[in-house]
């Protein structure tokens, strides 16, 4: 039972892991921008969540105040950041470099804001009731797996049947040539942003509830997006999205096994494996050696 | 490629030469009239809360000392910050040791203590701990001292209440650091002397942010009742996925989680935690103004690490004078010499008593978590 337990846990942080995961990948997929931000996003949202809490607003109210935050900051980053470097033909490292300059930014703002403390949501929905005699669920764990699968069909229908959504596929791949076709590099690039940073919002809004949120949760949430997409395959949304799955998976079913120390490390050996023997990843494009 | 001209590189160059340059010359000489005292605590990341807490202890100390004019010297507070690893720890002591010249550093976090001392001991500065309640801390330098308790007091203090209340067998959760190494060889120790039975011992990493599979291990051993030792926001995170995941049992801490993420958490109710008693009501008059300011300032009551901060730089304050009446130069051989000969001193919270170590003793209490304030439990 102990196995099964740890499986479901599994599953609901993977599900959590996996839709920050892949706005990362697909931002990255996309435009080819290192955004380091991204767990920014994540942190921006869920405070913009608490913070709605806070003053009462219905959680609807409080899920479009956190989508409103990520998409507004994930689209200034895109043009205030990441344009201005991209135009004067900025390296990759100097994208980081302004990335990892607004990561710090914004965790001192959120420490100014809301203080340096821990905070959280409260809620019946994180509680877990025995549902057979040793397997505990909180409803919380329903709604992650419904998210996640709602989010990633809607968002593959997107990305296969609009014109927009294979636009962003071309984007990547040549954005010289998509201006034949009478789309806009510029605009799709925004899009990407205002898309990948949208799905930063259900992992932050049920972080807030299950784990918490502190300043500097951004930092672990971009490790483990950077993990799946590596594991995933660079730029492929699915494969960050089952990689993310995965990584959860391996974090928590690893306790049956190995001290609970070894939990975070267990990932990253998933990601070093990958790394060294498909280092293509699971859906990325294969590695010329 | 396009070159930058000499000249232009030197014309850009200049101001910001001239700016480190400065500022060093107004801190050598600010720092020859004034007695620095540098605070090295976790100001950004995920312990960033103790930092402003220690530092909020101090910063009304300074102010006390600097209102009733106890020195001829002014005192400035020099900050940096520890990140709450052993490597900020060093990196800032470094700092605080060999460019602001601080005589006196108030330090907390054991790992950050450890990695610090070495530095502080070698200058012969002062190291003040008023956060850190590893074992290791005791006698870790004749220049280190501790104005709080360190955990084995908490443990002795907690064993005989858990046993009177029939919680034999506990499950442990702690922080593979030297601070969660040392608690959890006190509390095997003693625990298992006291005739109970330490049934799980889960590590975690610092770093560690999902507790669901230690409490699916956990909930399948039914212990008593669980004890946790960690500190800063993780604090909390476990206490919250443990009531989560349906753990019933009591769960069991130490003073670290004084901290308010902890207090005004709703799944933190009932929360067993041992920690020095502060009885704010108390007479004294050193006591008295500090309570009384402080609430003034803050609106709430103080915690002990306010008191263990205020009181750090209260020691120095005492000693300094001491020394200054006697005609005596301040600096770390001439305060230590000044500690070991009185020994008493009038704190906050009453007569502060110091052993051949630099160490404080304080009485512990098992309080219990009610509504936001700790209760007397025990």
């Amino acid at each position: 039972m102990l196995f099964l337990q740890l499986l479901v846990s599994g599953i609901e942080t993977g599900a959590l892991y996996a839709l920050t995961a892949a706005g990362f990948a697909l931002i990255f997929g996309a435009t080819r921008i290192f955004h380091f931000a991204h767990g920014a996003t994540y942190a921006l949202a869920g405070y913009a969540f608490v913070l709605a809490s806070r003053f009462g607003l219905a959680w609807p109210l409080g899920c479009l105040s956190a989508l409103l935050v990520a998409i507004g900051f994930g689209l200034l980053l895109e043009e205030l950041v990441y344009r201005p470097i991209q135009r004067h033909h900025g390296a990759f490292f100097t994208v980081f470099v302004a990335a990892f300059g607004v990561v710090i930014m914004v965790q001192s703002l959120i420490e100014v804001f809301f203080g340096r403390a821990f905070v959280a949501i409260s809620t019946p929905l994180t509680r877990a009731r025995e549902i057979i005699p040793g397997l505990y669920i909180a409803e919380v764990f329903w709604l992650a797996i419904a998210i996640a699968i709602i989010v990633f069909a809607a968002l593959g229908a997107f990305l296969a049947r609009t014109r927009a959504g294979i636009g962003l596929r071309a984007l990547s791949e040549n954005p010289d040539l998509l201006r034949a076709f009478g789309l806009s590099a510029r605009r799709l690039s925004a899009l990407a942003f205002a898309l990948g940073s949208a799905l930063a919002v259900p992992g932050a809004v049920l972080g807030a509830a299950t784990t918490g949120l502190s300043p500097s949760i951004g930092a672990h949430v971009m490790l483990i997006s950077l993990a799946a997409s590596v594991v995933g395959g660079i730029g492929s949304l699915r494969g960050a999205a089952l990689a993310g799955l995965l990584l959860g998976v391996v974090e928590t079913l690893v306790v049956a096994f190995l001290d609970t120390q070894w939990s975070e490390a267990a990932g990253f050996v998933v990601l070093f494996v990958f790394i060294l023997f498909r280092p293509s990843g699971l859906f990325g494009a294969a590695v010329a050696r | 490629m396009s070159t930058i001209p000499r000249r232009t590189l030197l014309a850009a160059a200049l101001p910001v030469a001239g700016g480190l340059v400065v500022p060093r010359r107004l801190r050598a000489e600010e720092a020859a009239e004034a007695y620095t005292l540098g605070t090295l605590f976790p100001m950004a990341g995920p312990n960033a809360e103790y930092g402003t807490i220690f530092t909020a202890g101090a910063a009304m100390a300074v102010k006390h000392v600097t209102a009733d004019k106890m020195l001829a010297r002014p005192l400035v507070l020099r900050p940096e910050d520890s990140e709450g690893t052993p490597q900020g720890g060093a990196v800032g002591m470094s700092k605080l040791v060999n460019v602001d010249h601080a005589l006196y550093v108030l330090i907390g976090f054991t790992g950050v203590s450890k990695a610090a001392a070495p530095i502080g001991t070698r200058a012969k500065v002062v190291m003040v701990n008023g956060g850190g309640v590893g074992p290791d801390l005791a006698g870790l330098s004749p220049y280190y001292w501790n104005v709080i308790p360190l955990v084995p007091d908490e443990i002795k203090t907690l064993v005989p209440f858990l046993i009177a209340r029939k919680l034999r067998r506990v499950a442990l959760i702690y922080v593979n650091d030297p601070f969660g190494n040392g608690l959890y060889k006190a509390l095997k120790t003693d625990l298992t002397a006291a005739g109970g039975e330490l049934v799980a011992a889960d590590a975690i990493a610092p770093s560690d942010q999902q507790f669901s599979a230690i409490a699916a291990r956990i909930r399948t051993l039914s212990p008593d009742a669980v004890y946790f030792a960690s500190y800063g926001a993780q604090q909390a995170q476990i206490i919250k996925q443990l009531r989560d995941a349906g753990i019933t049992q009591p769960l069991l801490t130490y003073s670290g989680a004084t901290i308010p993420s902890v207090r005004n958490l709703p799944e933190a109710e009932g929360l067993i935690i041992t920690m020095q008693a502060a009885d704010w009501s108390t007479n004294d008059p050193v006591t008295q103004r500090f309570v009384t300011d402080w609430r003034a300032q803050y609106g709430s009551d103080p915690t002990t690490y306010h008191q263990n901060y205020y009181n750090a730089v209260r020691l120095f304050a005492l000693l300094a004078q001491q020394l200054e009446k006697a005609g005596k130069p301040v600096n770390g051989d001439t305060l230590r010499a000044a500690l070991l000969t009185t020994r008493r001193f009038a704190l906050v919270g009453g007569e502060g008593v110091f052993d051949d170590l630099g160490d404080i003793s304080m009485k512990i209490v098992v309080n219990t978590l009610k509504s936001g304030q700790f209760i007397l439990a025990a």
